[in-house]
């Protein structure tokens, strides 16, 4: 290794986590204790993995990458399922949802050879891809359910004129598909721009040609937005449903709470 | 022709208890009572909005059930206790349940303004734009839109003023007269309970407490809740 981040460094960055931290604080925002255990959590969580990773790598390709893709996507399901826990079937619409996005990529990624079928390529690129999607979900799936929320009432008079589930929730999935989307558009518009991209960043910083990061980033960052794309498609197309029972009347959220 | 349209078995759901009720073909069912008891609750079951937790509904003689559920609501036609309109427009309102059905005629827009008692300009206003009166008559509009045998109307002239009302309840017995409606209404105006009904029902607690005729129930009540209920009135 040429470069290194020392240990010092990385207490450094403590401090950028203290500013939302005191932000937070001053202004009584209730997000502390969940920074703080975020940001903790996720420093162990990296190291720990490290380890792993070490031993993963190490092995069979064909055994090791997909032990790590399952861990990887059976952890974001079950992330991404907290935001609609008192919805029925999301769990299994989010797991079946990022194994076909996981899908989707290697297959792209393998069938035009832009990544070679190893661990040190298909990983890091999938893991971005699949926490990517995570996050998507999660978002679209909160959003859903504000705007099902907040539009309550005009859902139950479509359904009492007679409208299907699909009919009586279609303002509100475009509503939540639009703001999926457009954070995600956006980003890919100012991309490189505004934000030098994670990967290429990474890149970079190893010593690899700025050219050559720049294909990588391209290819991450178009599969990224694919399947952040679809992600917000399949919150927004499949889950309404789960707001809506057999006789198509609403579910009541708040006793499926309890 | 005192055929049966609704009969509820011993129904039950959220406040509702052991609710038994029969109504028949052309018959005008004013529901009252106390805030809380239950009315709303009692007309969602009858559109299919919501289901019994216990009971039964016989629709025409057979199980709710066995209708589909999207012509049973258009043809059970439902009036929110809240107007909760549709963007963008009145006209986008009035259109919107007939359009599921396909079978909008945009000829039929005079008609459903006049009953509400609303002017044709107003077709192309902005519901945000609407008073909370205004936004009623266009509920009503909407539901009438799509041609209703049976109507539910959750206290439909709570928001208007007394001329409107008038107005409002004259066309509405003009229709159900003409096209031989059947009529179960939430009301809090025992007044207008006995203009528009021929049959009242009085919930309390969730239960059935009296139920006869109308004007002659809320004029010489029965039980001793609804004696104090109209006093208090
Ligand atoms: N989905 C629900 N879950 C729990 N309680 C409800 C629900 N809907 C209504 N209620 C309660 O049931 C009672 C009767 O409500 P409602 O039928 O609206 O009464 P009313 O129309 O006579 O004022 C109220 O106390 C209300 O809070
Ligand atoms: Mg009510």
């Amino acid at each position: 290794m040429e470069r290194d981040v020392s240990n010092f460094s990385l207490l450094v960055l403590i401090v950028f986590v203290m500013v939302p931290f005191t932000i937070s604080y001053f202004y009584q925002l209730g997000l502390k204790k969940d920074i703080m255990w975020s940001s903790i959590r996720g420093a162990l969580q990296l190291f720990l993995i490290g380890l792993i990773l070490t031993y993963l790598f190490n092995l069979r390709p064909i055994v090791g990458i997909p032990i790590m893709l399952s861990v990887m996507i059976t952890i974001a399901t079950f992330h991404a399922r907290n935001k609609g826990k008192e919805l029925p079937n999301v769990f299994i619409t989010i797991l079946t949802g990022l194994i076909v996005i996981e899908i989707f990529v290697l297959a792209l990624w393998l069938g035009f050879d832009m990544v070679s079928f190893t661990p040190e390529e298909v990983i890091p690129m999938s893991g971005m891809v699949i926490g990517n999607s995570m996050v998507a979900m999660g978002l679209s799936l909160e959003r859903m359910k504000s705007e099902f929320g907040t539009n309550q009432g005009k859902i139950l008079a479509a359904l009492s004129l007679g409208a299907t589930p699909r009919q009586a929730s279609h303002i509100t999935v475009k509503r939540t598909l639009n703001a999926a989307l457009i954070p995600n558009i956006d980003q890919l518009k100012t991309i490189g721009l505004v934000q030098l991209p994670g990967m290429m960043t990474g890149l970079i910083l190893g010593g690899i040609e700025p050219i050559v990061a720049i294909k990588y980033q391209l290819v991450i960052s178009i599969s990224i937005f694919s399947s952040v794309s679809i992600s917000a498609i399949i919150v927004s197309l499949v889950m309404y449903r789960f707001f809506f029972n057999q006789n198509m009347q609403l579910v009541d959220l708040e006793q499926l709470q309890k | 022709m005192s055929q049966t349209i609704f009969e509820l078995k011993s129904v039950y759901k959220i406040v509702l208890q052991d609710i038994s009720l029969k109504i028949n073909h052309n018959e005008r069912v004013m529901i009252f009572g106390p805030s809380g008891s239950g009315k709303s609750t009692l007309l969602h079951l009858f559109n299919r909005l919501e289901d019994p937790e216990q009971g039964e509904i016989m629709f025409r003689g057979e199980p709710i059930e066995t209708y589909r559920i999207p012509e049973l609501r258009k043809n059970i036609g439902l009036v929110l206790q809240q107007p909760y309109l549709f963007p963008d427009t009145v006209l986008d309102n009035l259109k919107y349940g007939p359009n599921l059905f396909e079978d909008w005629k945009e000829e039929e827009v005079q008609t459903l303004l006049n009953y509400v008692n609303l002017p044709i300009d107003y077709l192309d206003k902005d519901v945000d734009d609407l008073s909370g009166g205004e936004k009623q008559r266009v509920s009503l509009a909407r539901t009438l839109a799509n041609k209703p045998e049976i109507l539910l109307l959750d206290e439909p002239t709570s928001a208007l003023d007394d001329q409107n009302i008038e107005s409002i309840e004259q066309d509405l017995l003009n229709l159900i007269q003409s096209k031989q409606l059947t009529v179960v209404m939430v009301t809090h105006n025992l007044e207008q309970a006995k203009r528009l009904g021929n049959k009242g029902v009085y919930l309390e607690g969730g239960r059935i407490v009296e139920q006869g005729s109308l004007p002659d129930m809320i004029d010489h009540p029965k039980t001793e809740a609804l004696k104090r209920f109209t006093t208090n009135y």
